[in-house]
Order: structure tokens, then C-alpha cells, then sequence
């Protein structure tokens, strides 16, 4: 019989260990088995068509994946680092319209133009780390902020590149690896949808991400990075690089934002500036709100979240008649729009999450899992 | 000359209502330490408003405007006490409230029973929650950390956004003001109606917040929860009756940029409270707690702002865009803060170790 007593952690190789319990070793086989499986069975296995039904098709899981890396990188910057950063969908950006160019205007393969990308990604991040470096607080996030606004502006007027405010297509940027291509995707004889294909590209390069996000929190440049989120001063005086730090978390959090950008663009095949709004940087911030700051599975479980919420009240609002809500398309006499009901709820989902659970949805989940542990005893 | 004396006239007029939102923020900031994105709604709410008394309603303009500030200052006053001081008793009485005015109203029920009804319910509610909170003795509001509360605002600012259209639909409105298309010429200036009472207008309620500020007992209490909240309790200084009159405040102000940015030739949009993000570079400029600093930043953004829109087809930089003063004024922050962290008027933070 395990007790509670087994998963104490005594030694230090303990702490680092990944999987190091036999149920977390079930679990990612569970997700191992998920991520092969899912894009097979979505369509026939009953649960999975029911969730379907609610709107959460294949193409969503995909947003929810690009999502997920974006936020793991943001939570390494706001949530481990400790700055606050408005600006992250501007990187995103940079990796959507570099695909767009390296892929129609260079005909890059897929394997230099994404790692292109990323570093394109963290050559801006490095640039704007300084600035983050003299500021503190409220006046960074004003700062990241006009960023957005910085980048919207090149976003809109550098026609050549991005194509202005009509934008630019992604679908040259080409998906091959090797044999595989991941639009066009056949394995064993057998064909796959472009959907399918791009789950299995995207999930793998979630979990890569996810990978190297806890690599480098549970070493010491992660114990570094923690220590000025917690009190800058402090780090420095035990010798902590405060340049180099703030600098490396900047860099990476937008590398990894590009990165995602560059597959957002192909999945999407076509980007615009409506796409690297403002909006979408709240919406990275929200996702590693309600998913839990500083924390690898939240930022993946709020992008669920984040990501499926307006799909799945959608798919509801089609079924179900919600008070005070017309459809979209003239519904019968409601007050509010669909897509105003999924702001409004957005909205106070961020609000509420801070006042009632500030850690977020992993916080809830640590709760859950310190209860069982110690098991019949409360504390 | 002309042109530079056109763009600079131009140019205050659109600063004069920087400044009297940035004092919204910076009077916000004084006592709670919060940034209120959620000012950006305000703007939109206090501009619909004065449209709702002076068009549907009918009243005099001015009139409209003086108590569209006012309905302004107590939803803002409401929002701060459910979202940022989370009073558990406003909260579930106003969730009854609204809750189940939309369950009675949309199954049939009449406007004045459903409002009534669900009024009488949502007080009882609040009663109760107060007697519990009472008796269990945690009546103490929560504390948030800074950056969860610019979230919590940002989540009220989406809310708005919202909300307002589906009152008063998406269409341009005209907002009433009695100086519509009217200039006035002084030697080869124009100068429009709307902007000079803009300034004028701005300026008699800036006068009016210093007054305040300096000389009555709110305003000293005001000061004293700036330079430190202990203190200010030990004191007796209600930090409650503080966070409020900032709320209201910053309530007011917004109802007037937001009015007399949709005066005149511009009309009454839902984008309005696009103008707040041009209101925090002038901000940051003037330093975050500084009143004063506040209606300098506000003005030198707007010159900034105004003559950039003037002399960039002049001088060749149409390459530069469409819309590129807007950049050129988070330009200028960054400059000015890249020199000055703090700054111009801020007060520079002191960290102990």
C-alpha cells in the first residue's frame, strides 16, 4: 500500500524527476496515447463526437495547441519572471508574417523556416528586454502595451512584407518534413485531412515547448528567474545577472511566441492585424490567468479553456435558447449578440478568476490533488 | 505660421482631453495604486449618457452633461466597490439583482413588476449577506495584487464594451451639443466651436479638481492616503470615503472626454474609448501620481499628436503610414522614460532592500 509518506520528495534528483510517480507515468502514457489517437477516433469514438457536437471540432483543438505554446511562453516571462507583458501578440505576429515571407517570397523549407522564425522572434525579444529592464511594475505594462500599438502600426503599413490591413497569405509557407507533408498527410497507405495532420504537428511542438519551459524553470536559470519575480533586489544581491536574466526571459518569450505565430499563420493560412490586436495579447494574459500563473500544465489547460469557451457557447446557443440572447445572424429579439455573450463572459471570467481563485485553474487542480494526498486526514 | 498656430490650437483642444482623463487615472492611482483601464468604458458610458438626457430626453445639453458625469461617477463608485473591493454584499445582492431581472423580463414578465421584483430581491440578498458577514465578522475587503487589479479592470473595460452597444446600438449618433460645424475665424486661424468649449470646459473642471485637491478636507484626506494608507487610517481618514470620491472622480472627468470627444464634427462611436490608449503615454509622461504632471503630458501629447498629423504629408514622411501619430506619441513616452523612468513629475520609487 502507497501512503503519504511515498511521495515525499527527499532527495534533490527526486524533485527534478519528471514523471516521477507511477500515476503521473500513467498519465502520460494516457496523453501519449491521446495525442497518436485523437486526430484518428475524434470523428467516430461516441464521447468525442458528443464534445464535437458542442462545437469543439478538430480545427479548434489545433487553435487551442498554437494558443497553449504562445501562453507557455508568455508564463515564463509573466508568470515565473514576473513581468508583466501587454505586448506578446506582436511577437506572435512577427512569426505569422516572417512564415508568410520566408514561405511565398524565399520558398524556405519547413525546417528553416520556422526555427527562422523563432529566431526572428528572439532577436526582438533581445531588443525590447532592455527597455524592460529599466522599468518596473505599471510603468512596463504601459510600455508593452504601446508595443502593441507600435506593432500594429508596421503591421498595417509595411505593405511589401505583411500586405497591410488586407493582410497576407501563409499557405505558400511549405509543411514538409522529409517525406511528411503535414497538409497533405498519408501514413501507411492511408490519407488524412489537413486538420489531422496539423494536430499531430502542432500537439508535438506544444509538448517540445512544454518541455523545454519546465527544462528551464526546474534548473537553476528557472530558480534564477523566480528569484526576481519574487524580489528583484534580492536576486541581485545573491548574484543573480539582472540583465541577463530579464533579457533571456524576454528573448525566449518571444521566441517561443513566434514560433507559435509561424504555425498559427499556416494553420490559418491567411493572417491580418486584426489578428495581433490587443485583444489577442488579453487574451494570452487571461489564458495563463485562469490556467495559473507560473505553472507549465496551466498555461496548456487555460488555452483549453480559453480557446474552447467561445466554440462551445456557440454550439450551446444553436441548441439552447439563452435569455436576453439573439443568434448572430438576426435571432429572435435578444439583447445581446452571441459574440457579446462570449465577451461578456470573457471578461468576467478574468475578473472573477482573479477575485475568487488568483492561482487559476491549476490552483484549483493543486487543491484537489493536496486533498487526496493526505487522504483521511485534512491537513 | 498659420498652419503651425492652427496645429497647436488644434493640438490642446485634443490634449485638454488627454488631461482630463489622465487626471481620472492619476487621481485613481493617488489612492488605490490601481491603473483603471476600465476608464476606456467610462469615457463610452458618460459620452452615451449625455446622448440618452440631450437627444431621447430632450434636456438642455449642458444640463445633460452635468448629469451624465454624475451617473458616471456612481457606476463607477458601484464598479469599484463590487470588482475592486469585492463587498461581498454588493456582489450577490447586485448578481440577484440582474439575474433575476433577466429571468422575469424574458419570460414574459413587464418592465416595472420584473425591476421591482428582482430589486426587492436582490436587497433582501444584500441584507442577509450583511447580517452573515456581521456575525461571522469578515466583512474585510480583499486585497489584490496590482497586476490582478489592472486584469480585474480589463475585464470590466470588455464588459462595457459590450453592454453599451446593446443598449444603444452600433450606428453614429449625434450627440446634441448645441456647437456642431460652428467656427469662429481669427485671423486666418479657425477655430471650432467644439474645441474651444472642449478647452474651456476641460479647464473649469481641472480648476475645479485642484481646488479640491488643495483646499478641502477630501482633497488633504486624498494626499495623506497617497503618502501612505497606515497613516492615513491611524489619522481617521476613511480609506473607503477616499477610494470612492477617486472613483467618482475619475467617473466625471471621463463623462466629460468622452462627451466632448464625440461633440462637434466627430460623432458618437463605440470605438470612443479607443482615445484612453492614447491617454496613457501621456500619463507615463507626466509621472503616475502627479496632477499636475498629468495636464502637462496630456497637453504635449496632443500638440505631438496634432502637429505630426500636420506635417507629416509636408515633409515627405507619408511612407511612414496612415494613422502614424498615434505612434509618434508612445514615441515620445518611450524617449521621455528611456531619460526619465519616473517621469517628468512622477515621483521617483524608493526600494528598500
Amino acid at each position: 500500500m502507497s501512503g503519504p509518506w511515498k511521495d515525499l520528495k527527499v532527495r534533490y534528483q527526486d524533485d527534478l524527476r519528471l514523471f516521477g510517480s507511477p500515476t503521473l507515468r500513467l498519465g502520460l502514457v494516457a496523453l501519449v496515447l491521446a495525442y497518436l489517437f485523437i486526430p484518428v477516433w475524434w470523428e467516430t469514438f461516441p464521447v468525442t463526437r458528443l464534445i464535437e457536437g458542442w462545437g469543439l471540432t478538430m480545427t479548434t483543438l489545433n487553435y487551442v495547441g498554437i494558443f497553449a505554446i504562445g501562453a507557455l511562453g508568455l508564463n515564463l516571462l509573466t508568470g515565473y519572471t514576473g513581468q508583466v507583458s501587454l505586448g506578446h501578440s506582436v511577437f506572435v505576429g512577427v512569426g505569422a508574417y516572417f512564415a508568410a515571407y520566408a514561405g511565398a517570397t524565399w520558398d524556405l523549407p519547413f525546417w528553416l523556416w520556422l526555427p527562422g522564425a523563432t529566431l526572428l522572434g528572439f532577436a526582438v525579444g533581445v531588443l525590447i528586454g532592455p527597455f524592460a529592464l529599466r522599468l518596473r511594475g505599471n510603468y512596463l505594462v504601459v510600455v508593452t502595451l504601446g508595443l502593441v500599438f507600435v506593432g500594429d502600426h508596421v503591421f498595417r503599413n509595411w505593405r511589401s512584407v505583411t500586405g497591410g490591413n488586407a493582410g497576407v497569405s501563409v499557405s505558400k509557407a511549405p509543411l514538409e518534413v522529409g517525406p511528411i507533408d503535414f497538409r497533405d498527410l498519408t501514413l501507411f497507405g492511408h490519407g488524412f485531412e489537413k486538420e489531422q495532420g496539423f494536430f499531430w504537428l502542432i500537439w508535438g511542438f506544444v509538448a517540445i515547448t512544454a518541455l523545454l519551459v519546465k527544462n528551464i524553470v526546474r534548473t537553476r536559470p528557472g530558480r534564477a528567474l523566480q528569484a526576481v519575480r519574487d524580489r528583484d533586489i534580492a536576486a541581485e544581491i545573491i548574484g543573480i545577472d539582472l540583465f541577463r536574466y530579464k533579457t533571456m526571459a524576454f528573448a525566449i518569450s518571444s521566441a517561443i511566441a513566434a514560433m507559435a505565430g509561424g504555425l498559427y499563420g499556416t494553420l490559418q493560412a491567411y493572417v491580418s492585424p486584426i489578428d495581433f490586436g490587443l485583444g489577442i495579447a488579453i487574451q494570452y494574459i487571461a489564458i495563463i490567468i485562469l490556467g495559473g500563473l507560473g505553472t507549465v500544465h496551466g498555461s496548456i489547460i487555460g488555452a483549453l479553456f480559453v480557446g474552447a469557451l467561445p466554440r462551445v457557447i456557440d454550439g450551446l446557443a444553436k441548441d439552447f435558447d439563452i435569455p436576453a440572447v439573439g443568434g448572430d445572424k438576426g435571432g429572435s429579439g435578444g439583447i445581446l449578440s452571441v459574440s457579446s455573450l462570449n465577451q461578456i463572459i470573457f471578461g468576467l471570467l478574468i475578473a472573477g478568476f482573479l477575485l475568487l481563485e488568483p492561482r487559476g485553474i491549476a490552483g484549483i487542480w493543486a487543491r484537489v490533488k493536496a486533498y487526496f494526498k493526505a487522504w483521511p486526514f485534512s491537513y | 505660421m498659420n498652419q503651425l498656430l492652427q496645429g497647436l490650437f488644434d493640438g490642446v483642444a485634443l490634449g485638454a482631453q488627454y488631461s482630463v482623463i489622465v487626471v481620472g487615472f492619476v487621481v485613481i492611482y493617488r489612492a488605490t495604486g490601481i491603473i483603471n483601464f476600465a476608464q476606456g468604458g467610462f469615457v463610452l458610458i458618460g459620452a452615451y449618457v449625455t446622448y440618452n438626457i440631450s437627444q431621447t430626453w430632450g434636456w438642455n445639453f449642458y444640463l445633460a452633461l452635468l448629469m451624465s458625469m454624475l451617473v458616471t461617477a456612481a457606476i463607477s463608485i458601484v464598479m469599484q466597490r463590487i470588482l475592486l473591493q469585492w463587498v461581498l454584499r454588493e456582489v450577490v445582492g447586485m448578481a440577484l439583482w440582474l439575474v433575476l431581472w433577466a429571468l422575469l423580463y424574458f419570460n414574459g414578465w413587464g418592465h416595472a413588476p420584473a425591476v421591482a421584483v428582482s430589486l426587492l430581491v436582490g436587497l433582501v440578498g444584500f441584507g442577509v449577506t450583511r447580517r452573515i458577514e456581521q456575525h461571522r465578522g469578515s466583512g474585510q475587503a480583499r486585497e489584490l495584487p496590482i497586476f490582478g487589479s489592472i486584469m480585474v479592470t480589463i475585464g470590466l473595460l470588455y464588459v462595457i464594451k459590450q453592454v453599451v452597444p446593446s443598449i444603444w446600438g452600433f450606428a453614429e449618433l449625434n450627440m446634441g451639443d448645441p456647437w456642431g460645424l460652428n467656427v469662429t475665424r481669427v485671423g486666418g486661424l479657425v477655430l471650432s466651436h467644439a474645441k474651444l468649449w472642449t478647452i474651456g470646459l476641460t479647464v473649469t473642471a481641472l480648476v475645479a479638481f485642484f481646488a479640491v485637491n488643495r483646499y478641502t478636507k477630501i482633497g488633504v484626506a486624498m494626499r495623506a492616503t497617497h503618502f501612505d494608507h497606515e497613516a492615513a487610517v491611524a489619522q481617521g481618514i476613511s480609506l473607503k470615503v477616499v477610494f470612492a470620491v477617486a472613483f467618482g472622480i475619475a467617473g466625471a472627468v471621463a463623462a466629460l472626454a468622452g462627451t466632448t470627444a464625440g461633440a462637434g464634427i466627430a460623432q458618437l462611436t463605440t470605438n470612443l474609448d479607443l482615445i484612453v490608449f492614447l491617454a496613457f503615454p501621456a500619463m507615463i509622461l507626466g509621472g503616475f501620481d502627479s496632477p499636475g504632471g498629468a495636464v502637462l503630458g496630456g497637453i504635449i501629447i496632443g500638440v505631438v499628436q496634432n502637429l505630426t498629423k500636420v506635417y507629416q504629408p509636408e515633409w515627405d514622411l507619408n511612407w511612414l503610414g496612415v494613422g502614424f501619430d498615434r505612434v509618434t506619441v508612445y514615441i515620445v513616452m518611450l524617449i521621455v522614460l528611456m531619460i526619465r523612468p519616473y517621469g517628468l513629475f512622477g515621483t521617483r520609487e524608493v526600494h528598500r532592500v
